[in-house]
């Protein structure tokens, strides 16, 4: 079955999708959408996409759509989501999901309704390594579900491509987000911990700064730094940081069981077990290390493998081809999505939770 | 919106750095709009203008971030009103605000991003905008668009044949995998159709690489440093450069100068150095490093492996080396800058020597920050 794919919204996160679209087999992009005409059009005429709009409806209209991806600003997400469910089209919204769990609700509703399909673009959850992580996780190597997990997933001021087009624009619209800069980053780290919380309401204490970096070039009012605790029903608790400060600039997700841990190391594509081996004496200071010594080498092994075998596109590529086409299975072949719709919405209650903390923060002890 | 000359006898009386025997389209006294005026050209046309006696120039930054150097050259020309406006491009409210009652724009801000895009983007859609405002505001008499050498093909060009001009247009944008250069052709090819159909007074000015104090990096038309060792790909070829002061007046020129509506204008220096020379020079006067010399047949053929290693793995590498990429920055051209000199009246200052001679003490200062 030949999907029929169309992307509204054709900035930067387009171009990625439409990458990656292009590499599946049995979808095909046969319209763009864009309320700035030039940025549709340019779109269309450089990939060859047969159809541009400016108007949704009127694309919805004219031309035969199976899946909508929606990679606009997260303000039209719920606008353009229903819009897509409501011309019976399947739907991947970028992150984040929506501005807020009311909507998120609601969207998730709406698709159930009409029988349709609606994921969030979660794809840091989907890199080669984080799929052999879930691989562990269901194997059952951690011993149950997870009792702690960290993920610092943090940003890099220097980066040309989206922090100083941030900086330089005070009208940005990431800074009118309810939550600001954060709320078009954080959901990737919050994600990667929803995944395994049990329950609809886990415990959320939040607190947010602006780093001195920020404050010293006159930024303010962007809060950069952000650490959390979560606890859930079941006691599993996790830590998320998020920071601008810290070099090099981490992305990590740490799951520790009750049996063994794991440790995600997103930037190098590691993947490491840390095994509740017992050794006696001093040789604990010596057969371990000679056991991680030999995980590297397999992990290095593994990455030179599949860039031989052309498949280990940078990681986010690689992330979202997988997500995409897991999404594309799903629809095919009617069969759960990769992501649940409730981890969609718990990462979204966690984030407003967030938001809502960081805005009226708590006096913290001096 | 058509051009007038004013006398220019009179109009030489009121500045101090225009020469005489030039006619020019406007007044001291008449608005001038600068876009992308906190850029590392932008400013030095800013104070071009302002050493040409010019006093009401807009300076159009972004709403964001400092203007020092802007603010200090409001100080120093206290007889002028430099006025420092923040706003963006895609803000058809700001355009409007941007261009009232200005005679002259030079459009300096361009989209500089890794992703086609983002170039797009802030490079087209912001001059559209641009340009329906100047449309609607009816005052402009000139409309200077800076695009860049590199959008020229010199597909049919021999190695060390002559880009002048009259080269044609490089159509096959996308295979050179630049999303910056295909966001100025798309950029000017926006302008030419306003132009044909609102009759619009425009200039396009394509500066060849600016040099100068504050550059700290040397062109990639020299070498490369991507695999850890610098590639010396430029070897005998003829490197296109313009330094900064000398760029900064052609530019100015080309939206003062009458008689020069719908032209087209390489900006290059006298003297330009081989790329043997500069490296020299530079290795002399700043660092000494490694430099592995590569022919230009050997590279274009790893460009060729590298494009046809990117096809075949969908992208596992983008195609950044390839062969129009390889043929643009490394065949080798002869450059001309008869046309500026012959039309806009302009005459590089500041002699390849001197430039040379500023940009290196720069970088050789920076080294020793380092």
């Amino acid at each position: 079955m030949m999907l029929n794919v169309a992307i509204i919204g054709c900035g930067k996160m387009a171009d990625q999708h439409a990458a990656q679209i292009q590499r599946i087999t049995g979808a095909t992009i046969v319209a763009v959408c864009d309320s700035e005409l030039l940025m549709a059009r340019q779109l269309s005429e450089r990939l060859g996409i047969e159809h541009y709009f400016t108007s949704e409806r009127e694309m919805f209209e004219t031309v035969k759509i199976d899946v909508v991806h929606i990679t606009t600003p997260p303000a039209s997400h719920f606008f353009l989501g229903k819009a897509a469910l409501e011309a019976s089209c399947h739907v991947y919204i970028e992150k984040p999901f929506t501005l807020n769990t009311i909507e998120a609700e609601d969207l998730i509703n709406l698709a159930n309704q009409k029988n349709l399909k609606v994921i969030a673009g979660h794809n840091a959850q989907f890199t080669p390594v984080m799929v052999r992580m879930r691989e562990m996780v269901n194997s059952g190597y951690l011993g149950g579900k997870p009792v702690h997990m960290e993920s610092h997933y943090c940003y890099d001021f220097g980066d040309a491509s989206y922090a100083k087009t941030l900086l330089g624009d005070s009208e940005h619209w990431a800074r009118k987000l309810p939550g600001s800069l954060l709320q078009n980053i954080i959901s990737h780290g919050i994600s990667k911990i929803a995944e395994f919380l049990s329950g609809d309401n886990p415990v959320v204490i939040a607190h947010g700064f602006t780093s001195p970096f920020l404050k010293s070039i006159g930024q303010d009012d962007i809060v950069d730094e952000v650490r959390v605790i979560i606890r859930d029903e079941n006691s599993t608790t996790a830590y998320f940081t998020f920071s601008s400060q810290i070099k090099p600039v981490p992305h990590q997700f740490r799951l520790y069981g009750s049996k063994n841990s794991l440790i995600v190391d997103d930037d190098n594509q590691i993947l490491l077990k840390i095994g509740n081996d017992d050794y006696k004496s001093y040789l604990r200071y010596f057969v371990p290390p000679l056991g991680y010594a030999k995980q590297y080498m397999a992990n290095f092994g593994r990455n030179v493998g599949k860039f031989i075998q052309k498949d280990f596109h940078l990681s986010n590529d690689a992330a979202l081809k997988s997500l995409i086409e897991s999404f594309y299975d799903s629809i095919v072949g009617n069969t759960p999505l990769p992501l649940s719709h409730r981890e969609i919405l718990l990462t979204t209650k966690i984030m407003d939770d967030i938001f809502v903390q960081i805005k009226h923060p708590c006096r913290l002890p001096d | 919106m058509s051009a007038i000359s004013i006398d220019d006898k009179t109009f030489s009386k009121n500045n101090t750095g225009l020469p005489e025997s030039d006619g020019v389209i406007i007044s001291p006294s008449e608005p001038i709009l600068v876009t992308g005026a906190n850029g590392y050209v932008g400013l030095m046309v800013v104070r071009t203008l302002l050493s040409f006696g010019y006093k009401k120039i807009r300076c159009l930054t972004r709403s964001t971030g400092k203007s020092t150097y802007l603010e200090n050259l409001a100080q120093e020309f206290v007889d002028a009103d430099v006025e420092i406006f923040k706003g963006n491009l895609l803000s058809t409210e700001d355009c409007m605000r941007a261009v009232k009652g200005v005679t002259v724009v030079y459009h300096l801000a361009a989209g500089v991003e890794k992703s086609y895009a983002g170039c797009f983007l802030n490079s087209v859609v912001t001059t559209r905008n641009l340009l329906d405002a100047v449309i609607k505001e009816s005052t402009l008499k000139r409309f200077v668009n800076i695009s860049s050498i590199a959008v020229y093909s010199n597909e049919h060009i021999p190695r060390g044949g002559l880009l002048d001009e009259s080269c044609e247009i490089d159509s096959k944008m996308i295979e050179r995998h630049e999303p910056y250069t295909y966001g100025k052709t798309k950029q000017d090819e926006i302008v030419l159709e306003y132009a044909e159909k609102n009759n619009l007074p425009y200039v396009i000015v394509r500066p060849s690489v600016v040099f100068g104090p504050g550059k700290v990096k040397i062109t990639d038309r020299i070498g490369s440093g991507t695999f850890g060792v610098f590639l010396h790909l430029g070897l005998n070829n003829t490197i296109p450069l313009t330094y900064i002061d000398n760029c900064a007046e052609a530019i100015v020129l080309a939206g003062l100068k009458s008689g020069v509506d719908g032209q087209e204008f390489i900006i290059t220096d006298d003297d330009l150095p081989t790329s043997r020379e500069f490296l020299r020079l530079y290795k002399k006067k700043v660092r000494q490093f490694i430099s592995i010399p590569v022919p230009y047949f050997i590279w274009y053929f790893l460009c060729s492996l590298w494009e046809r290693y990117s096809k075949w793995s969908e992208g596992q590498l983008p195609p950044v080396f390839n062969r129009r990429t390889c043929a643009v920055y490394w065949k080798g051209n002869t450059y001309s800058n008869q046309k500026a000199k012959r039309l806009l009246g302009w005459h590089p200052k500041v002699s390849m020597k001197d430039g040379l001679e500023q940009f290196f003490t720069y970088m050789k200062e920076m080294e020793t920050k380092k």
